[in-house]
């Protein structure tokens, strides 16, 4: 009952005219630049972060969770039409989605996409708004041990599910830990790795950070690769599923959001991985399975439900335990930090009007995201035929905009030129930037709460393993790694991401 | 003889231990203090430490397994947009908004091998009066549009 009248208390908050039109607006933007292909919700997000600077915490926030959902929207949209994932997010849309859109039933395929994303994302948002409440109540019973071994977990985890090394990622994270150390020592007052600059005091700019590592360095890779897109201009038709269509649907939509909102709140988990689980799943127990990869609609309603489960999910430890689980969650922290709130379990108690009327506002958002995109599909499509030369210059506008806007500092917009050479480097080894700003936000938590835990155990740090909750994350994260070390599994993942 | 099997994973080591060490050498200028009471150097030093000892595994790793070959550096999309931020930049300081995006989508529209200058004059002015009007007038962002003299 009481999450029901916390509810009735967010839409209230959501459904201010004001919210509406800021959450129509995120949702807008987001699908508008999510559609554009080579552009994915990080970068969205990251690119779009500037529309919310002028705007108070709950607004803001409201927006940008619009523009995430949008451009997870838009990024199926692209997959569909293009055969070109907007996202990676959505690379398993490409596989039946493009071949409906093949054979003429492109509508239906962005239909049901729609459809199945709407579901998920009620049936997400009530999740959130049963499971996030007991989560925050139990954080804030940790203390610093526990909160510095949670962090440890969900950094371990995270960069476990990412793609790519497991070592470099591990080295990624450290390299983001210590940037994020940049600035004055809270507790000592001294001012670190600053060279001298005073601009860099406050430290590293985040926005910068985010904008020059999935914003600009992106836009420079796909400059460098010059693909010819294709883009598949044939009829849409009718938007609406069929009858047929719809009821085999049901159960996949169903198995889609269940596994997508479980997969979600994994750190390292979010939409990604929820979609590729999603369709692997439903290729073994749909029936009858012959049609998958040839344009089988179940194939886009199970994934496309599990990544807007998943993309919402993510929610929860962000919003409860301020451990952002992806980079776009690392994102929300970082605007959440940019309107002056610490992210964090006290959010829910201190601020609560931010945090029911965000989970009332994903509800409105995911309605409006369907009766946007069903009528508005031949708009998105248009914008399929801009080309790249006209958009990537609109990139670099946003996103030195972006950079200087937060401190109306001129550095940040040197420092975001600086970061993406550094961003472009490393991407060019192959060390993949999301541990990265995972580790940024969390390294100066981390310390803090490091600090602390040391201060109350006398400088003991096996506090880290006698207090059973600490040791359970440690455990874990652990197990996790062990688990990966060893060849038969690594064996496995390989497979699971070739696929 | 030794030879480099995998140069991305040797570089990528490399410059690992570089920013490592580079971070612990630094903050060997804070106070350390112990663990009991961390000083500002310990956590850096912590970290900085553990980053060049997985540098070092990567770089050492390099010579074992097999790897990509390091990729072509393409010089101009990076070195054009880089130079175009940095013109955005200084141009925002000394002419305001306005020359700032014009002189960031003009330039940095040589990034890519194909450009159009009047379909970029034309992005320019789009762009220009976008900004201005949302996040200048809507949004009220503290942008100076004109030369401050």
């Amino acid at each position: 009952m009481e999450t029901l009248s916390n509810l009735a208390f967010g839409l209230g908050v959501a459904l201010t005219w004001q919210n509406i039109l800021y959450c129509f607006i995120g949702c807008f933007l987001g699908t508008l630049v999510g559609v554009l292909p080579g552009i994915g919700p990080v970068a969205t997000v990251a690119m779009l972060l500037p529309f919310t600077f002028g705007l108070g915490p709950a607004p803001a926030l409201i927006m940008l969770a619009g523009i995430y959902y949008g451009a997870q929207y838009g990024g199926s949209t692209t997959a569909i039409l293009v055969n070109i994932p907007g996202e990676s997010s959505s690379v398993v849309t490409t596989l039946d989605g493009h071949q409906m859109a093949r054979r003429g039933r492109a509508g239906p395929a962005l239909g049901i996409a729609a459809i199945g994303s709407f579901i998920a994302g009620c049936i997400a948002t009530l999740l959130i708004a049963y499971f996030a409440p007991p989560l925050a109540e139990l954080a804030l019973k940790f203390s610093p041990a526990e909160y510095f071994s949670l962090m440890v977990f969900g950094l371990i985890a995270a960069v476990v599910l990412a793609r790519g090394s497991l070592v470099k990622a591990i080295a990624m994270v450290c390299f983001g830990i210590l940037l994020g150390l940049v600035g004055t020592d809270v507790n000592s007052g001294v001012i670190r790795f600053a060279f001298g600059q005073a601009e860099l005091a406050d430290g590293l700019g985040f926005v910068a950070l985010a904008m020059a590592f999935f914003g600009i360095t992106d836009v420079v890779l796909n400059l460098e690769h010059k693909e010819k897109q294709q883009v598949f201009t044939s009829r849409i038709g009718s938007v609406l599923p069929t009858r047929a269509d719809l009821r085999a649907c049901f159960w996949s939509i169903v198995r889609g959001t269940s596994l997508g909102s479980l997969l979600g709140v994994l750190p390292g988990g979010g939409a990604l991985l929820a979609s590729f689980a999603a369709y692997m799943v439903e290729k073994k127990v749909a029936k009858p399975p012959r049609a998958f990869g040839a344009g089988d609609i179940r194939g886009v309603a199970a994934p496309e439900s599990a990544n807007n489960a998943g993309a919402q999910t993510s929610f929860i430890p962000m919003l409860t335990l301020g451990i952002p689980s992806n980079p776009t969650m690392a994102l929300m922290v970082g605007a959440l930090m940019i309107q002056g709130i610490a992210p964090g379990p006290q959010v829910m108690t201190e601020r609560p009007e931010l945090f029911w009327g965000l989970i009332a506002s994903m509800w409105v958002g995911n309605l409006m995201l369907l009766v946007l995109n069903l009528p508005l599909v031949g708009l998105w499509i248009k914008l399929l035929a801009v080309p790249y030369r006209l958009l990537f210059p609109a990139i670099f506008v946003f996103c030195c905009i972006g950079a200087y806007a937060v401190d109306n500092k001129v550095f940040d917009v040197y420092a975001l030129a600086g970061l993406s050479a550094a961003g472009y480097v490393l991407l060019k080894l192959d060390c993949e930037p999301a541990p990265m700003v995972l580790g940024y936000i969390l390294g100066p938590m981390m310390e803090e709460n490091l600090r602390r835990a040391m201060m109350i155990s006398f400088g003991d740090p096996m506090v880290l393993i006698t207090r059973p909750i600490s040791a359970a994350f440690l455990i874990a994260a652990v197990a996790l790694l062990l688990a990966i070390a060893l060849p038969a599994l690594r064996a496995k993942r390989e497979e699971a991401m070739q696929e | 003889m030794m030879r480099i099997r995998s140069p991305k994973d040797f570089w990528a080591g490399l410059i690992f231990v570089a920013i490592g060490g580079g971070f612990v050498l630094l903050a060997q200028q804070y106070r350390l203090g112990d663990m009991h009471r961390m000083g500002p150097a310990m956590f850096p030093t912590l970290i900085g430490a553990l980053l060049a000892a997985l540098g070092l595994i990567i770089a050492l790793r390099s010579f074992v397994l097999d790897g990509a070959p390091v990729p072509r550096f393409d010089a101009r999309p990076i070195g054009i947009s880089m130079l175009a931020i940095v013109l955005f930049g200084i141009a925002l300081q000394w002419l305001g908004l306005v020359a700032a995006i014009a002189a960031l989508v003009l330039v940095g529209a040589y990034a890519s091998r194909e450009v159009r200058l009047v379909d970029n004059l034309a992005l320019a002015a789009v762009m220009i009066v976008f900004s201005v009007a949302v996040f200048v007038w809507l949004l009220g962002l503290p942008l100076p549009l004109w030369p401050t003299s």
